[in-house]
């Protein structure tokens, strides 16, 4: 590169570009613009860059000028982001709310479905096999379905005793699971053994009607 | 969490079951005790002031309340201690077992056939029992459960009671029944067959026994929908040569495990009235075990030479002891006692039972009294030597 003079050879694009935005060092610099003194060339390729860079700037400005304003007055973007942050609080907090009756609703009926589960089973494990089988023909009688109910009663023998029931109520002789149940006519049922601290005999029955 | 809801399931439930059943519960276990004639609210034992048994004491063990379903159940245990007050040796007792108040239906008994109860003696008598009845029902003052005597059989075969169960009958038969087999074994004893006497005796290990049976006595069940299932059995019979009553066999439906109206062809082949007839009832399910349904005794006018046919009424459900129903494949009957006109009564001899299969559990079967089963079992408990004092009383 040559600087200074009118016969001095010109400089380069990128230096007069840099020198135009006063962005090259202090010693190039001064050469240049010793240079640009005696040169029009140059001088007109300076102009060019600078009124180049006043476009772009003013474009930039116009486009930017809110942000740029914005970035000047802290006081207004304190303000403009704690709206913002403000705003968005809020809009989480609506969709939060929205989110949280929706679960609610629906903890509510998971509860509710639960505890009807809870009780229908605990209902069938609890609760005799034949209370239910009652429970049911009764509704069906009540809604005008299956037959009216029996009269007389059911004897029945099961591992712990022999019993006697009719219409909801149960009498039940209990034996030892050794014992040997049989008809001992046509409505009794008996059930023998031998008594463990006795050393007896003994026959319980049940009557029925 | 499910045993959290549950448990406030369950006390919501007992809290509304001991507002419903305060009446109940109000009377407590405090007042437990009984005495002759002296009633309480759980259970009042009675016995005539004239009666050869009395009580000695009385009490309840472990006697409990608790709700099951829709209901309040009671759980009584009894254990009363009684005397034979009278002048003759008792060797049959049955005592009636009333829970009117809880229901008219609800009536049983508890029978001690075997009993050897001298005069001053006196004998243990265990009544457990529950009792079962809805919230809604109501209930008087009285007592839940009232004990009586109903027959006392002596050892002359006399007998004391009202008798409103049939129970005489019964007892006489578990006497003569007693009195056969304590004879037969302390024959086999005293003429040295031990070995018999220990194969009659199952040589204490019940092999022998017909399985256990689980059944449902019902009343007019509903057939509607099983019309197309029912099909009609044979009744096979095993008969006794010496039996004043000749079975001839006959039938019954079956639908599934349900036996309807088994009915016996019988003939008096004797020269005497009689008045009532058991017969003893075995089925034999699909895999060929037997098992004894029963002993039903029939009131039926039979003169010499007469016939008739013997029809049980009702439904019985036979089930396995573990709720599975029972296939019935086959139907034996058997006259088990014959009662003549005047009271007195036939049962079959060891002879005729010898005679009549060659089936050893069946004959077991046949031949298994009362007192037989309480000998097997002092002779299984305590040793041939127990069994050889208590034989040594026979007469």
């Amino acid at each position: 590169m040559s600087a200074g003079g009118t016969h001095l050879s010109h400089a380069t694009t990128e230096t007069l570009a840099l020198f135009s935005r006063g962005d090259l060092p202090w010693l190039e610099r001064w050469k240049i613009r010793r240079h640009v003194r005696g040169c029009n060339t140059c001088e007109e390729e300076i102009s060019r860059f600078r009124f180049a860079t006043e476009e772009l700037k003013r474009e930039a400005a116009a486009q930017t000028l809110t942000g740029f304003e914005a970035i000047a007055d802290w006081t207004r973007l304190e303000r403009e982001m704690l709206g913002n942050i403000a705003v968005g609080v809020s809009a989480a907090r609506c969709i939060d709310h929205v989110g949280r009756r929706r679960g609610v609703f629906l903890a509510k009926a998971a509860a509710v479905a639960g505890m009807l589960v809870l009780f229908v089973g605990g209902w069938f494990v609890h609760i005799p096999p034949e209370q239910n089988r009652h429970l049911l023909s009764s509704f069906r009688r009540l809604m005008g379905e299956g037959p009216a109910q029996q009269a007389g009663s059911v004897l029945r023998a099961t591992p712990d005793g022999i019993s006697v029931r009719a219409q909801g109520a149960t009498l039940t002789i209990l034996h030892p699971r050794s014992a040997v149940v049989s008809m001992s006519g046509a409505s009794v049922m008996g059930a023998r053994y031998v008594d463990e601290d006795s050393g007896e005999v003994t026959i319980t029955s049940v009557y029925g009607q | 969490m499910g045993n959290s809801c549950g448990n406030s399931l369950a006390v919501a439930v007992i809290s509304v079951a001991m507002l419903l059943a305060r009446p109940a519960y109000s009377q407590g276990f405090s007042q437990i005790g009984t005495g002759q004639g002296q009633g309480n609210s759980w259970l009042t034992v009675e016995f005539p002031k004239d009666s050869p048994v009395l009580i000695v004491s009385s009490g309840l063990g472990s006697t409990t309340a608790h709700i099951q379903g829709a209901s309040i159940a009671l759980e009584i245990r009894t254990s009363l201690l009684l005397r034979n007050t009278g002048k003759k040796a008792i060797h049959g007792l049955t005592l009636r077992v009333d829970a009117g108040n809880f229901h008219p239906a609800a009536q049983g008994s508890v029978t001690m056939p075997s009993l050897d109860a001298q005069p001053g003696d006196t004998f243990p008598v265990r009544i457990d029992m529950e009792l079962v009845r809805p919230f809604n029902v109501q209930r008087s003052e009285a007592p839940l459960v009232q004990v009586s005597l109903d027959c006392a059989l002596f050892d002359d075969l006399t007998a004391y009671g009202p008798d409103k169960l049939g129970s005489k009958r019964a007892l006489m038969v578990y006497e003569l029944e007693s009195r056969r087999d304590r004879h037969y074994l302390a024959n086999l004893l005293n003429t040295g067959r031990v070995g018999e006497l220990r194969r009659e005796l199952d040589f204490g290990l019940g092999g022998s026994n017909l399985p256990q049976l689980a059944m449902e006595l019902l009343r007019a069940p509903d057939r509607s929908n099983e019309a197309g299932h029912q099909h009609p059995m044979a009744v096979n019979v095993v008969a006794f040569s010496d039996s004043p009553i000749e079975a001839k066999g006959g039938t019954a439906r079956v639908v599934g495990n349900d036996l309807e109206a088994p009915m016996v062809r019988v003939t008096n082949r004797s020269q005497r009235p009689v008045r009532s007839i058991e017969m003893g009832w075995i089925v034999r399910d699909e895999n060929g075990r037997d098992f004894m349904a029963g002993s039903l005794p029939k009131k039926i006018v039979l003169n010499p030479v007469e016939s008739a046919q013997m029809t049980e009424a009702g439904d019985v459900r036979f089930l396995q002891p573990g709720g599975r129903p029972l296939d019935i494949e086959n139907l034996l009957a058997f006259v088990n006692s014959v009662e003549y006109g005047d009271g007195s009564l036939w049962i079959p001899s060891r002879a005729d039972i010898d005679q009549a299969t060659g089936d050893p559990v069946l004959r077991h079967a046949l031949a298994a009294s009362p007192e037989e089963q309480r000998l097997e079992n002092l002779y299984r408990r305590h040793g041939m030597n127990a069994l050889r004092i208590d034989l040594e009383r026979t007469k």
